[in-house]
């Protein structure tokens, strides 16, 4: 069963809203890699939330959750259901980590202080889908809620059962979700594991090197089941399995957009598999993260209502680069693949 | 929704403070013992030692899997799924040309919560990244893909408490839509210092064994294991019996609150009746209730008005007393109580009930009781507001 978009809500390290992803493609110019103290990273601004939901509702929920309400209701409004019924829209939301942020915080309360004074906020905020519950909460989704943590492949993992709800018909619309943050903490992983310096430039098609820069963000999409409108296309399916245990065939006559992000070891899968195709990558526009498979398919969405293909930013004359080129019938499709072999594939079609 | 097709359930593994397999956990249950005890696998500081239900023995992976070294929690599920491919015929080589999905609900399984690296960290004491390494490599659903080598979608659901129970009904729909032919579905966590003090810290946890609809019930005490489920598609089944069928599934949010259920049931309610659609039966039909039963005064109040209002004098237990509250874990692990009770045609007492609640209209079977009937539900609630619903029909073999 295809899947409409009806609207898409973001934001990012290059701004907030459809618009801020249209210029930042239009540009071409990846988003300034913004610092706070020593740390690199594409980061979210949620000051935008503000005019959706009233601060004093804001007051303990974390950044985490932030940056999922400001794209669930960028996304609703613009799919103009901002003020609609929602007692049937399902909640889907993929990360790769989760909040966090506050789980340090928890951590801290009780590392700091002793057990005894384990906080309960950053506890009960630190669970999985706190984000998830905090959308039903302050936008009245009763209809189911799941938040899918399966790293690289959270998006197309959380996306297929976002289809089945809709094709089984537990919901009419699903607001479905990826978010991932950045933080201290996560940056000394990245620097052990990657040595310092991710001061960028991102080039995710320079597969040999490692170039990736941690980024954060959140994007929304608007899903259901029309079949006849659908501003930005529709999501035809999603495929996922292991090409190491079953080689897989990726589909001939589409314009692949990866999820190439930077990470060398990442680089050497998508080498292997692509066997020298022309592709598109994004990632440049922000960040590397898990749940960025959004981002691409965000990219793709807005190629198809546009018609067009966006030059990959920082391609650099990459010859695995796809040229800036209008979308004729030609699909869309964005592969994302993951350690072991493990691989998703979402295909979209106007 | 209209009714949707059923599925076929041929396998079970259990891992659980209860017993290292299911038919060790079934005995216990039915001899009405649990062995509840402080914590031996951590240590803190908290004043009140709140007692525990942890696994009574080590286990061995009776994989060989090398070098690698997974989490405790991909280490459950790992056991379990094995147990319950055992149980449904399969050996893994025979799994080799099939597509095998593998989705599996956790908490602590997906929480970059290594409190000990974490502290080094704080003090810039340069941790070993081998504890982050072990993380990365530790998503449960991937572990049991990648070990058994399978080729299928994978799914982590991190729904709080409700991740095992909804877990199982996302498999059993990509079963319905023909994305794959076989899925290992349920829950696993461990238990861990965080979960530990985060539960007190809520005030939520029984400093005694705790007691599940009981008027002195304090609170709940956590648990850890893993219990999964083999579901099949009709084609890969052919004649196989069946431990159950999975008939419906349903889940719904409160959006109220993020650790209190909604006092009405409202999303409980909703979940209930999803399920009977989807399962296309009626309350009158239910032989049995597995109970979301924490013990917690504000979820058994809840769940206790929500099962007087929609399964009036439906026979009902909470496993919990046995098995602790294994919070992404329960929901597979009560599932798989859930079938086996209804192939027995018996059900446990719910251990740790002795008193009634003047404030509850319900209360749990106090003796192993025998049942009569071919359905049975199981129930989760969880934080965030969380509803989910299976209703089972009862098997052939």
């Amino acid at each position: 069963m295809k899947m409409a978009i009806q609207g898409i809500g973001l934001t990012a390290g290059f701004g907030s809203g459809i618009e801020a992803l249209r210029s930042a493609l239009q540009s071409g110019r990846a988003a300034s890699v913004t610092g706070n103290g020593e740390q690199s990273a594409f980061r979210a601004d949620v000051s935008g939330l503000a005019e959706f939901i009233p601060k004093r509702a804001l007051r303990r929920i974390d950044h985490f959750s932030k940056m999922t309400l400001l794209g669930a209701c960028l996304a609703l409004k613009d799919a103009d259901l901002l003020d609609a019924d929602r007692s049937r829209t399902g909640v889907v939301i993929a990360s790769g980590y989760g909040a966090l942020k506050t789980t340090f915080n928890f951590l801290d309360s009780y590392l700091d202080f002793g057990y005894s004074c384990s906080s309960p906020t950053h506890f009960s905020n630190s669970v999985h889908n706190a984000a998830a519950a905090h959308v039903s909460i302050q936008l009245k989704t009763t209809a189911p809620s799941l938040t899918v943590t399966q790293f690289e492949m959270s998006v197309p993992s959380a996306l297929l059962s976002a289809q089945q709800w809709l094709a089984e018909g537990r919901v009419d619309q699903v607001l479905f979700g990826a978010v991932d943050e950045s933080c201290d903490v996560l940056t000394y992983c990245r620097e052990q594991f990657f040595g310092s310096g991710e001061q960028g430039p991102l080039q995710p098609l320079t597969f040999a090197e490692q170039s990736a820069v941690a980024g954060e963000g959140a994007v929304f999409f608007v899903l259901n089941r029309e079949t006849d409108t659908a501003p930005y296309g529709f999501i035809d399916g999603v495929r996922m399995g292991n090409y190491l245990v079953r080689p897989t065939i990726l589909p001939e006559g589409d314009q692949l957009i990866v999820g190439a992000d930077g990470h060398k070891e990442c680089g050497r899968w998508y080498q292997q598999l692509l066997k020298g195709r022309k592709v598109a990558a994004y990632s440049p526009l922000y960040g590397s993260f898990p749940a960025a498979v959004g981002f691409d398919l965000a990219v793709a969405a807005v190629s198809q209502c546009d018609g067009k293909l966006y030059a990959s930013p920082a391609a650099n004359g990459s010859p695995a680069a796809l040229p800036t080129q209008k979308l004729g019938g030609e699909q869309l499709s964005c592969l994302k693949l993951g350690p072991g072999g493990d691989y998703g594939l979402i295909r979209l079609s106007t | 929704m209209a009714g949707l097709t059923p599925i076929a359930i041929t396998g079970l593994g259990v891992l659980s403070g209860a017993g290292m397999n299911l038919p060790e956990s079934m005995e216990t249950l039915f001899r009405n013992e649990r062995h509840p005890h402080p914590p031996f696998r951590f240590s803190t500081d908290h004043p009140v030692s709140y007692p525990v239900l942890e696994l009574r023995e080590e286990f061995k992976l009776p994989l060989d899997a090398g070098e690698t070294v997974y989490a405790r929690t991909s280490q459950l599920a790992l056991v379990a799924a094995l147990e319950a491919l055992t149980d449904a015929g399969w050996n893994v080589e025979s799994l080799r040309d099939k597509r095998v999905g593998v989705c599996v609900g956790t908490t602590v399984g997906c929480a970059l919560n290594c409190d000990e690296f974490y502290r080094a960290y704080k003090d810039e004491e340069q941790p070993d990244m081998k504890i982050i390494e072990r993380f990365l490599r530790s998503n449960p659903a991937a572990v049991i893909a990648r070990q058994l080598k399978l080729d299928g979608p994978t799914q982590t659901v991190v729904n709080a408490c409700s991740s095992g129970t909804d877990a199982i009904g996302i498999g059993a729909s990509w079963l319905r839509a023909g994305v794959c032919d076989i899925v290992i579905a349920g829950g696993a966590d461990e238990l861990a210092r965080v979960t530990y003090a985060g539960f007190s810290s809520l005030m939520i946890t029984d400093p005694d064994p705790c007691k599940p609809f009981d008027a002195e019930r304090k609170g709940l005490n956590l648990g850890e294991g893993a219990g999964l489920l083999v579901l099949e598609s009709a084609k890969v089944r052919e004649e196989k019996k069946t431990r159950g069928t999975l008939l419906g599934y349903g889940s719904a949010s409160d959006a109220h609150h993020l650790t209190a259920p909604h006092p009405d049931g409202t999303g409980l309610k909703q979940a209930l009746a999803v399920a009977f659609v989807a399962a296309d039966v009626t309350p009158e039909q239910i032989t049995f209730i597995n109970a979301h039963g924490t013990g917690t005064p504000d979820n058994d109040r809840v769940e206790s008005r929500v099962m007087n209002d929609v399964l009036p004098g439906v026979p009902f237990v909470s496993t919990k007393g046995y098995t602790g509250h294994t919070l992404g874990a329960a929901g597979g692990i009560e599932a798989a109580f859930t079938v086996a009770c209804l192939q027995r045609q018996e059900i446990p007492a719910s251990i740790g009930f002795s008193t009634a609640d003047p404030e509850l209209l319900t209360t749990p079977v106090q003796e192993n009781c025998s049942v009569f009937g071919d359905v049975a539900l199981s129930e989760s609630l969880a934080f965030g507001g969380n509803n989910a619903v299976l209703i089972f029909g009862r098997g052939e073999s």
